[in-house]
């Protein structure tokens, strides 16, 4: 089953096109990339979905229901931005962070514990923010996400600011965990090599849909031509160990 | 000197300076922590345009103060977020704006007018039993209604577009804020005046947030320090022989040098 449906995606400003035309449908508990270059739309495809953004034609269903009509349905979204410009000199820890996020009225200690400890991230609870790095905000951000139980996570360049000995642990950490929940994830990258490890598909964005399907059927040297350029390849990358 | 303490005049200010320091404390952490200190200059200098409008018209100023502050408030939130203004600039054509109209409307009242001046400058001691009522409506209305929403605000504060995924209707609560700013301002007016009001939204807060070690502590803290301005303020004007307004903004500036020496 479907959960997100993008039908014939249309986003103007002005004159101006951002998305043309774009179609596709992600299924239940698959780990979807977005890929393209700089300016491509990926951004604005992340927030047409999450109803941050208007569009001007077409449809955007998540869970069966339009993106404009999800009242309630907002809790099984789990969205990760680009940037968070928040102020870390702000005496905020991550326990009160987490907080926000909760409905329960009892046991929210241990809930926020339980869903820092699946990101290995237990030991920053009583931490303020201001003082965490940038991986382990970031992780602290993917668990303020989840702590709502969504069924649906995107991330939007989720590994930026993060070192890439710190990537990888990353990106292991969102496989695990859309695996143990069952959840469906969609996730912004500029990584080709993210995208054939982590991803089940992969949809290539600029402004129209290039191409879309597992990672193996989508991306060959034509279409990464198509998407980043003449200059543009792939090259296999051998590790000797 | 505590015999002062039996002058009605003088319990009146004592009550009302502490809901003016509790009131401006609780909005003020949001004020700092959401980098708003010209949108509040910006809403005291409306209020003070909202006042003599009101002498010119013949309303309540205080009433007046209230409704144009809204007004103002309202059309900066508006802007800032369906405009391509950046704050700043829609926050500085309000406050000129406003501050152009209350120049123009004060040449148009006749003779000096004292009581226009009290406003711009403050005096908690001429506090009259009805802005003292209007000054305990006031507080617990905002003390309930931020009690309410401060988690929302803290999430919208933290990141605005996940707040709205995660369902928080966010402009509703930004334009509550503003109510509530220009609401606690228009009320602040006679006790400390326009010039100053700023000033005890800011400092409190700015002087909790040197010493919190989490934002529970910094709401606490910048309560206690709102509070502690204005008695140990109006009890420093009373020993000192002192402008009232100006002295209780200058203990709350002592208390943040304190903290800020007290934080290295």
């Amino acid at each position: 089953m479907s959960i997100i449906e993008v039908e014939d995606l249309n986003v103007r400003i002005g004159s101006h096109h951002i998305l043309q035309h774009v179609s596709f449908t992600v299924e239940k508990g698959a780990v979807t990339a977005i890929i393209g270059p700089n300016g491509s739309g990926k951004t604005t495809l992340v927030k047409v979905i999450t109803g941050l953004q208007s569009f001007d034609t077409g449809t955007v269903k998540l869970f069966g229901t339009p993106v404009k009509e999800l009242g309630k349905l907002h809790r099984k979204l789990g969205y990760v931005p680009q940037k968070v410009d928040f102020d870390r000199s702000v005496p905020l820890t991550v326990e009160e962070l987490l907080n926000l996020n909760l409905l329960e009225k009892t046991g929210r200690r241990e809930k926020i514990a339980a869903s820092l400890d699946e990101i290995g991230a237990g030991h920053l609870m009583d931490r303020k923010l201001g003082v965490l790095s940038g991986g382990e905000f970031q992780r602290v951000l993917i668990a303020l996400s989840l702590i709502q139980d969504p069924e649906i996570l995107i991330l939007d360049e989720p590994s930026a600011g993060i070192d890439v000995e710190g990537e990888k642990v990353f990106y292991d950490m969102i496989e695990q965990l859309a695996e143990s929940r069952g959840m469906t994830v969609l996730l912004v990258s500029h990584d080709v090599g993210v995208v054939y490890r982590y991803a089940d598909g992969v949809l290539c964005l600029n402004q129209k849909l290039v191409c879309s399907g597992t990672p193996h059927e989508a991306l060959s040297q034509e279409t990464v031509r198509e998407l980043y350029g003449q200059g543009a390849s792939l090259y296999d990358h051998v590790h000797r160990h | 000197m505590l015999d002062i303490l039996a002058y009605p005049f003088v319990q009146r200010a004592l009550v009302s300076g502490v809901i003016v320091g509790i009131v401006c404390a609780l909005l003020g952490v949001f004020v700092v922590i959401r980098k708003m200190s010209f949108f509040g200059d910006a809403i005291s200098h409306s209020a003070f345009t909202g006042v003599a409008l009101g002498f010119l018209l013949g309303i309540n100023p205080s009433l007046s103060a209230l409704g144009f502050a809204i007004l103002v408030a309202a059309g900066m939130v508006y802007l800032q977020n369906k405009g391509n203004l950046s704050a700043d600039t829609t926050i500085g054509i309000f406050f000129s704006g406003s501050a152009a109209l209350g120049l123009l409307i004060i040449a148009l009242l006749r003779g000096y007018r004292t009581d226009l001046f009290q406003y711009l400058l403050g005096d908690i001691l001429s506090i009259s039993d009805r802005d003292l009522m209007i000054s305990v409506v006031m507080g617990i209305v905002v003390v309930g209604v931020m009690s309410r929403i401060m988690r929302p605000l803290l999430q919208i504060t933290f990141n605005r577009d996940m707040a709205k995924v995660a369902g928080v209707p966010v402009e509703r609560y930004e334009y509550l804020l503003m109510f509530l700013l220009a609401a606690t301002v228009a009320v602040s007016l006679k006790i400390v005046g326009i010039i100053l009001v700023t000033a005890l939204l800011i400092v409190p807060a700015a002087a909790a947030k040197n010493i919190s070690a989490n934002f529970r502590q910094m709401v606490a803290w910048s309560v206690i320090f709102g509070v502690s301005s204005s008695i140990l303020g109006l009890a420093a004007s009373y020993w000192l022989d002192t402008s009232s307004g100006p002295t209780i903004v200058l203990t709350s500036i002592l208390i943040f040098c304190i903290t800020l020496a007290a934080r290295k």
